[in-house]
C-alpha cells in the first residue's frame, strides 16, 4: 500500500501551500480539517492488509484521531470564530505570494536536507519526513506571520499535525494511552484557547495578537497598575 | 496501589469542586483536605517501612524510582505550604484586592486541585511519551489559574503562556518521537527503565536531534533563556499564590523531564548533552544578570531570579552534580516559594507592583518587608541559605573560566535584588503607601513564609556543618 500512503502525503504537503496563500479565515478552517482527515486515514492506509487485520485498539485509535481532528477541532474554531466576530480577512503580516514562496523554500530545504543527510529504514515512506518537517514549518510560520490570535490556533493545530504525520510515518508505536492523550491535551489546549479568545475579544474588542504587548520590562508610563 | 492513588485523589478533588460549583468555604475545605492528604499518603509512601507500599498497578507506566521520589516529596510539600496560605490569603484579597471581575472560584479550586495531580503525574509516569502528556497537561491547568483578575494584562500574559508553552512543549514531543525512531533497535517503546538499560544500543545521532528538541522543549516550560519569555509576564500577572506554585512547582517538573532524557543518553552522547546545559544555563544567568538590574516590577525581578535559578541547575545537572542540584532545587522551591507569598502580600498592601512607588515598607508592614529582605538575601545565596552551599560546591566543581563567570553574574544579580530591596523597604515611605486596614489584613499572612524559610535556615546549617565537618 505504498503507493496510497505516498498519495496522502503528497496532499499533506499541497495543504500547507494553499493554508500558506489561504486568505479567508473559514477556508484555512477547512484545509486544517482536510489535513485532519489525511491524518486520520493514513494508518489505515499504511497498514499491510495482506499480513492480518489489526487489533481494536488500532481501530480506536484511527476513530479518535478523526472525530478529534478532522470534525470536533475544526468545528471548535469556526465557534470561536463566530463567537468571537472575527473579521473574516486574515490580514497578514508577510503578504501571500512571499509566503508562497518561503514556505516552498523550506520545502526544497526539507527535501534537500532529508535525501541527503537521513538515511531512513526501508519500510518508511520516502515523503514522510519531508512532508511532516514541510508540515511543521509551515504551522511556526503561520504563527509567526498572521497577525490574529485566532490564525495562531490555526498555526499550532498545523504544527502539531506536522508531528503526528512524522510519528505516523516513522510507524512509531508509543501505546494507546499516550495516543489519546496527546488527543485529549490537543483537544483541550484549543478549548481553552477558544475561550481565551472569546475573553481578549470582548476585552480588546479585537482579537489582533500585535495589540498584546501590554507585557514588557520597559514599562514605564504604560500605564502599569 | 499508591502512586495511582496519589494521582487520582487531586483529580477527584477537581472534579468534586468543578462538578458541585463549591462556593468558597467549601471549597477551600476541600482544597486543604485534598493536599493534606496527599502529604500524609506522600509521607507514607516515601518513609514508611511497609515493604511493597510504592509497588504500582502498571509499572510500565506509572512508578516511582529514587529520582521521582525527591522531586514528589518537593512538590507536595509545597503545594500544601501554598494551600495553607491560600485559605488565609483569599478572604483578604476578596475583600481588599484589585478592583474588577475574578475567575469564578469554583473554576480556580478546581483547576489548583488538578495541577497538583498532573504535576505528581509528571513525576511518577514511567514513560516518556505519558510525561509528555503530563507536562502538556500541567500547562493547560495552570492557564486558567493566570486569570484569577481577568483583565487585559492577565488574559495577554495566559495567552502568550498557553501558545509559547504549547509550541515549545509541541518541538519536545516532536523530540519524543525522534527518541522512539533512536531508540527503535532496542524495542523499548519509550519505556524508561528499559532504555535505561539499554542506552548503549540507541543510535546517537538520532538521540543528539531529539535531546536538542526536547532540551528547546521542555526549556521552553522550564524557563530557560532564551526560550523564557512568557514566565516574567505569566509570574508577574498570577496571584502571589500561583506564581508561588509556577515557579516552587511547576518549573521543576520541566527539569525532571530534561533530566529523565538526559539520563538515557547513550555513551558517546554524554559530553555533547552535558555541554548543551551548561551553554543554556550560562545564557539563562547572562538574561536574568540584564533584566534583574534596575527592574522596576518586583514579581517581574522574582520571576527573572527564577530564571537564574533555573539555569543554576540546567549547569548542575550539566555538570553531573545531580545529588547538589537536588539540593538546590529544594532551597529554590522553598525559597522562591516564600517570595512570591510575600509579594503577593506586599501587593496586596500596597496594590502596585512598582519598585519606584514603593518604599519605608520596614516601617508600614514590618513583618512582610523583614521577611522580603531575608527572602531576598537566602535567594541570592547568602549563608545560611542552602542555596550558598549548593552553590559554592558548584563553583569548587567547575573550571576556572566557567566559575569565574557564574560568580561575577551572580554577583551582578545580587547588587540588582538588593538594590530593589533597599529601595521597597528602607528609606522614606513611598508613594504607594498601604492604607493601614489593608495593611493590617496583610500583615496577618506571616506564617507559611516563615516557617519555609526556617526550614530553608535549617537544611542551611545542616549542609554548612557537614561541608565544615568535611574539611576538617
Amino acid at each position: 500500500m505504498t503507493a496510497l500512503t505516498e498519495i496522502l502525503l503528497a496532499l499533506l504537503l499541497v495543504t500547507d501551500l494553499s493554508l500558506a496563500v489561504a486568505s479567508r479565515l473559514l477556508h484555512s478552517i477547512k484545509i486544517v480539517a482536510l489535513q485532519g482527515w489525511i491524518i486520520g486515514l493514513f494508518p489505515l492506509a499504511a497498514w499491510c492488509w495482506r499480513d492480518g487485520m489489526p487489533r481494536v485498539s488500532f481501530y480506536l485509535i484511527v476513530a479518535v484521531t478523526l472525530l478529534v481532528k478532522a470534525i470536533l477541532l475544526p468545528a471548535m474554531l469556526r465557534r470561536a470564530m463566530y463567537k468571537a466576530e472575527v473579521k473574516r480577512e486574515l490580514e497578514p503580516l508577510v503578504g501571500y505570494s512571499l509566503s508562497c514562496v518561503i514556505v516552498l523554500a523550506a520545502m526544497g530545504m526539507a527535501f534537500w536536507f532529508c535525501r541527503y543527510h537521513i538515511a531512513l529504514p526501508n519500510e518508511v515512506p520516502a515523503l514522510c519526513l519531508p512532508a511532516a518537517l514541510s508540515t511543521i514549518f509551515t504551522g511556526l510560520f503561520i504563527i509567526i506571520a498572521r497577525r490574529k490570535a485566532i490564525t495562531q490556533v490555526i498555526g499550532f493545530l498545523i504544527f502539531e499535525n506536522g508531528i503526528t504525520a512524522f510519528g505516523l510515518g516513522m510507524m512509531l508505536e508509543y501505546g494507546i494511552l499516550v495516543e489519546l492523550g496527546i488527543l485529549l491535551d490537543v483537544f483541550v489546549l484549543v478549548f481553552i484557547m477558544g475561550i481565551a479568545l472569546f475573553h481578549i475579544n470582548r476585552e480588546f474588542a479585537h482579537i489582533d495578537a500585535d495589540q498584546l504587548h501590554f507585557l514588557r520590562d520597559d514599562e514605564k508610563e504604560r500605564g502599569a497598575k | 496501589m499508591m502512586p495511582l492513588l496519589l494521582i487520582a485523589l487531586p483529580l477527584a478533588g477537581a472534579v468534586v469542586c468543578f462538578v458541585l460549583k463549591l462556593a468558597e468555604k467549601p471549597a477551600r475545605v476541600c482544597l486543604l483536605g485534598v493536599s493534606a492528604l496527599e502529604t500524609l499518603l506522600a509521607a507514607l509512601m516515601l518513609f514508611s517501612p511497609i515493604a511493597g507500599i510504592r509497588h504500582s498497578i502498571c509499572p510500565d507506566w506509572i512508578g516511582c524510582d529514587s529520582v521521582s521520589a525527591l522531586f514528589l516529596w518537593v512538590t507536595i510539600l509545597l503545594f500544601f505550604l501554598v494551600s495553607l496560605h491560600l485559605c488565609a490569603w483569599l478572604p483578604a484579597e476578596l475583600h481588599f484586592g484589585e478592583e474588577g471581575e475574578t475567575q469564578k472560584l469554583h473554576i480556580f479550586f478546581s483547576c489548583l486541585c488538578a495541577f497538583l495531580g498532573t504535576m505528581v503525574l509528571v513525576m511518577l509516569s514511567r514513560n516518556f511519551g505519558l510525561l509528555w502528556v503530563a507536562v502538556e497537561a500541567t500547562t493547560l491547568v495552570s492557564a486558567p489559574l493566570i486569570l484569577f483578575h481577568r483583565g487585559r494584562r492577565s488574559l495577554e500574559a495566559m495567552w502568550k503562556y498557553l501558545l509559547i508553552c504549547s509550541v515549545g512543549i509541541g518541538l519536545a514531543l516532536f523530540g519524543t518521537m525522534l527518541l522512539a525512531v533512536a531508540s527503535r533497535a532496542t524495542h523499548a517503546e519509550l519505556d524508561m527503565a528499559k532504555l535505561l538499560n539499554c542506552r548503549d544500543a540507541i543510535d546517537p545521532a538520532w538521540y543528539r536531534a531529539a535531546f536538542i528538541l526536547i532540551l528547546a522543549g521542555y526549556g521552553t516550560k522550564m524557563g530557560l533563556a532564551p526560550f523564557h519569555t512568557w514566565l516574567p509576564d505569566a509570574h508577574s500577572e498570577a496571584p502571589g499564590v500561583v506564581s508561588a506554585l509556577l515557579s516552587g512547582a511547576l518549573l521543576n517538573c520541566s527539569l525532571l523531564g530534561i533530566v529523565r532524557v538526559a539520563s538515557v543518553a547513550p555513551g558517546a552522547e554524554v559530553k555533547i548533552v552535558s555541554h548543551l546545559l551548561i551553554l543554556l544555563g550560562i545564557v539563562s544567568l547572562v538574561v536574568a544578570a540584564i533584566f534583574i538590574v534596575r527592574q522596576r516590577d518586583f514579581k517581574r525581578m522574582l520571576a527573572y531570579s527564577s530564571v537564574e535559578h533555573m539555569g543554576l541547575l540546567a549547569i548542575f545537572v550539566g555538570a553531573g552534580a545531580f545529588k547538589l542540584g537536588i539540593i538546590h532545587l529544594f532551597g529554590h522551591s522553598l525559597i522562591k516559594m516564600a517570595l512570591f507569598l510575600v509579594a503577593g502580600n506586599i501587593l496586596l498592601g500596597c496594590g502596585t507592583r512598582q519598585i519606584p512607588l514603593l518604599g519605608g515598607l520596614l516601617k508600614d508592614m514590618p513583618r512582610n518587608a523583614r521577611l522580603w529582605i531575608a527572602g531576598i538575601l537566602f535567594a541570592c545565596g547568602v549563608p545560611p541559605s542552602p542555596l550558598f552551599v549548593t552553590e559554592f560546591a558548584l563553583i569548587c566543581r567547575l573550571n576556572i573560566a566557567l566559575s569565574a563567570t557564574v560568580v561575577a553574574l551572580l554577583f551582578i544579580i545580587f547588587a540588582g535584588m538588593t538594590y530593589a530591596t533597599l529601595k521597597m523597604t528602607a528609606g522614606p515611605s513611598g508613594e504607594a503607601t498601604p492604607p493601614s486596614e489593608r495593611a493590617a489584613a496583610a500583615e496577618k499572612l506571616w506564617y507559611v513564609p516563615l516557617a519555609a524559610l526556617m526550614l530553608c535556615t535549617m537544611i542551611g546549617i545542616f549542609y554548612l556543618y557537614l561541608i565544615a565537618g568535611g574539611a576538617r
